[in-house]
């Protein structure tokens, strides 16, 4: 994308004025995406943008310059900006480029989105549309999208690495609306990942419109979640939104270096039950949150954050990891050019145990059964942690009873690790965008079925003497 | 930079709007040019210093009834030919609508004062000085506050220039300056957050040590919360909060929405929707608003837009496209994120006006209640079902005081509902970004708790 010499005088232009590291990052990308509702493909849209991030860190703290101007001349200029920010004025030698390097962790990449006709893909999505009305007459909206992403990224610092590679990602997404009478309800359903169109050989878009499509309509049906103190199960397929806040992002190094995170000075100790293993893992083919290197080059990693209930790892990006001694787990990740990495996730699962997953159903006495999570979002200092519960059933001596609707689940990452008390031997897996400081990456999570001792219900349905009937509208 | 620019970008979207009529579509092309500078101090020191320029454009083609979209960062000659070609080439693809339409030339903008020359001119020195100084003051307030997340400044500016082939040419820039902190509290092995932002028009506005105080203050009287018990009860909304359930009302006020069916609010125009004390707008012009500009992001002018009324629902929020289907004028709110995306419709400076009473008067008469200063996951709130179910935090109300801290509880309810059920309004009025409201207080509301 830029010459190697071109990127060695920028780097040096960086570092003029003293700096422990500087690193240039470049970025090419091809946006495209289509959106159809009302019946209608209303939007095809297509974009290009280009533009690089130059920072120099000194003594952990940072500077960062971008630009959209990659001539040599404008990346002079903001590697002259970034090497004003006062420093002590450290000089180093003249940074040498080793050769264009990739490193390999068997992360692969097949056909590229680009080449499949638009045609193609207003298809998909006309087809999926049809397909979720098609469910019901109660179905009374219906909204698909389709992006996909093909995006050409380099970075080179003063360690001499330079790494290039080319990232594909698509992702399919379906809502559908649900009205009878008064009563409006939506189901949603998506699928991604680091992957090109031929994500679709796996994922069908028109299951997919179905399964959102058939939601909507069966949560028209379902009564007022309950409110208060209970046991949860959540079934594999409910996605890991869980453990993505309940533990993913305390166990990220930035957070807990600055006292930010429940699990500070915990390393070595049990924050969850026994059978509970946590892994954030960057080397899954295929997965949203994937990537051969993240964004300062290092190599994504499989790295094991809990093993069997004992903390023995963080997410690290390369600040972090030098302050702690450690080396970056591949976890310093940024949304564009216009953002510093930070440490991020990946892919974050806990590990599938060995429990039949219906009977932890069937030992059940009474409780709530997660089959869809939604969002959600912790306060990472004190673990406090809600998501949203797109399709609930409530548990009656072992047996699913009826559906229930405006559930949302609170509770306390390592209170809720702990109470974990039955881990199934499936495994399932859903795709999101996770914020952090104002930056989204894509992630994806996974989770086997378990079951949480006692996790805060908050529903409407409130039993004793103040009770009253919720009216929905 | 801005000028030098101005008559370049002037040139070069006429040429390509030049080139779009040849062609006989339908275009225009909306430039925005973005300059940011972000200080953020940890300990007395610098830890991350970001200062950046950025710019972009988007065209928008409407090839009888057919719309097409394309962006691009590169302001090059080929580049732009190959950016317009694209939007064309997308137009081939969407159902043709009578509705896609562009503004008409004829808008009159008003003057509106939204740069203020001392963002810019005064130095990088003072404005990391500033952080320092909040980051001392937050530190100082409580030895209770043990770590200081994040003391930061920021300030930014926006040039935008739209043009299209029906005579519209709008243009102008606006900046704005920002505070906030972010802190830990620590006692007996408890931690608690405490956080404030402040973004502002003029610098002088800046209220450095009221942020770190309100920072600090937050996360100390946070600190060994508990639990209360499941039920109904009444409620009092922070400002904070209640601007967090303006973000959902927003979505319903939406005319695409409406539209779509995915609004509760259809068929409500003349209805009374709320409580007779609520009055709600969207006010593009509001002189401190943050989101005041003369102009939306395809160029009609901003306006001052009444939403609910003493409770009863006035009309709905367009932009262009939505006006048509309606048979309506635009309102104003068509926005964009930025040059990568269309304009859709969306809040300008949307306030909850504020109503009479004192904080301590909305809580006078509650024996026992829950003053709500925290909310967790509102963005799982369902704009369409109006369903929400949210973490929540704050204080129990006894004998019409503020008690002990709570945390931990879930509220839920339905926005609908919860409109209704607004008993009284504070005088209170904060921005939070470009929502504003007052303290609210509810009837009652459902707590999932112990």
């Amino acid at each position: 994308m830029i010459e190697k010499d071109i990127l060695e005088k920028v780097l040096n232009r960086a570092l003029e004025k003293g700096g422990d590291f500087a690193e240039i990052y470049v970025e090419e990308k091809i946006n495209n995406s289509i959106f159809c509702e009302n019946n209608m493909v209303e939007k095809v849209n297509t974009g290009r943008e280009k533009g690089a991030g130059i920072r120099v860190v000194n003594n952990g703290n940072t500077a960062y310059v971008y630009t959209n101007d990659l001539s040599e001349d404008g990346l002079l200029k903001a590697a002259s900006t970034v090497s004003r920010a006062e420093r002590a004025g450290v000089t180093r030698g003249t940074v040498l480029l080793v050769g264009s390097s990739c490193p390999d962790n068997g992360i692969t990449r097949r056909t590229v989105p680009l080449v499949t006709p638009i045609d193609d893909k207003v298809k998909a999505v006309l087809d999926a549309n049809k397909a979720a009305r098609e469910v019901s007459g109660e179905i009374k909206q219906v909204t698909v999208s389709v992006a996909d992403s093909f995006k050409k990224v380099l970075t080179a610092n003063s360690e001499g690495e330079l790494a290039e590679d080319e990232r594909v990602r698509v992702r399919l997404a379906v809502n559908a609306v649900a009205a009878r009478q008064n009563i409006i309800q939506t189901g949603y359903e998506s699928a991604g990942g680091m992957t090109g169109w031929e994500l679709f050989d796996q994922v069908n878009p028109e299951d997919l419109a179905v399964k959102a499509a058939g939601l909507a309509v069966k949560m028209l049906d379902a009564r007022p979640a309950p409110a208060g103190s209970m046991p949860v199960v959540m079934s594999a397929q409910a996605g890991g939104t869980m453990v993505h806040e309940a533990c993913g992002h305390g166990l990220e190094a930035d957070l807990v270096q600055k006292g930010l995170s429940v699990y500070k000075g915990k390393m070595g100790e049990m924050v969850a039950s026994k059978g509970v293993t946590v892994i954030d893992d960057a080397t899954l083919p295929g997965k949203f949150g994937s990537y051969r290197f993240d964004d300062e080059g290092v190599a994504g990693q499989r790295t094991v954050l809990i093993d069997n209930g004992q903390l023995v790892g963080y997410m690290y990006d390369r600040i972090t990891a030098a302050r702690d001694g450690a080396s970056s787990t591949g976890n310093g990740r940024r949304e564009s050019y216009q953002h510093k990495p930070i440490p991020r996730m990946s892919n974050t699962v806990i590990a599938p145990g060995t429990d039949d997953p219906d009977e932890i159903i069937k030992s059940t006495e009474q409780g709530l059964l997660v089959k869809r999570m939604g969002g959600g979002q912790v306060n990472t200092t004190n673990g406090d942690f809600v998501f949203e519960v797109q399709e609930g059933y409530v548990i009656e001596a072992g047996e699913v009873k009826y559906a229930v609707r405006g559930a949302t689940l609170i509770g306390n990452g390592p209170e809720a690790l702990t109470n974990i008390d039955r881990v199934g031997s499936d495994h399932g897996f859903a795709i999101g965008t996770c914020g952090k400081d104002g930056q989204g990456v894509p992630v994806a999570d996974a989770q086997p079925t378990i079951r949480i001792k006692r996790l805060t219900v908050g529903g409407t349905s409130v039993a004793g003497p103040t009770i009253k009937r919720i009216r929905r509208r | 930079m801005y000028q030098d620019y101005y008559a370049l970008d002037t040139d070069m979207a006429g040429r390509l709007l030049d080139i779009a009529r040849r062609k006989k579509v339908d275009a225009e092309v909306f430039v925005m040019r973005s300059r940011e500078l972000s200080i953020e101090v940890i300990n007395g020191q610098v830890d991350t210093f970001i200062e950046a320029e950025a710019s972009g454009l988007g065209i928008r083609v409407i090839n009888a009834g057919r719309l097409g979209f394309a962006y691009s960062s590169d302001f090059s000659a080929p580049a732009l030919q190959k950016l317009l070609d694209d939007a064309i080439t997308m137009a081939k693809y969407t159902t043709q609508s009578e509705h896609n339409r562009l503004p008409q030339s004829g808008q009159v903008y008003a003057p509106l004062e939204i740069f203020d020359n001392n963002i810019s001119r005064i130095s990088v020195e003072d404005k990391i000085e500033l952080a320092r100084h909040m980051e001392r003051n937050a530190r100082a307030y409580d030895p209770r506050v043990t770590v200081i997340e994040r003391a930061g400044y920021e300030d930014g500016e926006v040039s935008q220039l739209i043009m299209n082939t029906r005579g519209i040419n709008a243009f102008a820039r606006g900046n704005y300056c920002g505070s906030y902190v972010f802190v830990v509290a620590e006692q007996e092995g408890d931690a608690q957050t405490g956080f404030s932002v402040s973004l502002k028009k003029k610098y002088a506005d800046l209220q450095p040590e009221a942020v770190a105080i309100e920072a600090a203050s937050k996360a100390v009287r946070s600190l060994k919360a508990f639990m209360i018990p499941s039920g109904r009860i009444p409620c009092l909304l922070d400002p904070y909060v209640m601007t967090r359930f303006l973000g959902i009302i927003a979505r319903m006020v939406d005319a695409e929405a409406v539209q779509k069916g995915k609004s509760l609010f259809a068929g409500a125009v003349g209805q009374q929707v709320a409580a007779a004390s609520l009055n709600l707008v969207d006010d593009g012009l509001y002189a401190d608003g943050i989101a005041s500009f003369p102009f939306d992001d395809e160029g009609v002018a901003s306006q001052t837009t009444s939403l609910i009324e003493q409770g009863q629902f006035m009309g709905y929020l367009y932009d262009t496209y939505t006006a048509s289907c309606d048979g309506a004028v635009s309102t104003g709110n068509g926005q964009r994120g930025s040059f990568r995306g269309l304009p859709s419709v969306g809040t300008t400076n949307f306030m909850l006006l504020p109503g009479e009473h004192s904080r301590q008067e909305l809580c006078s008469d509650i024996d026992y209640g829950f003053y709500i200063t925290e909310v967790m996951g509102m963005h799982t709130a369902n704009p369409i079902s109006g369903d929400f179910s949210v973490g929540a935090a704050g204080f129990v109300i006894r004998q019409g005081q503020e008690a002990e801290p709570v945390r931990g509880v879930t509220i839920a309810g339905n926005i609908i509902d919860l409109l209704k059920d607004i008993e009284a309004i504070g005088n209170d009025l904060r921005f939070f970004g470009a929502k504003a409201a007052p303290t609210v207080r509810i009837r009652n509301l459902s707590i999932g708790g112990e």
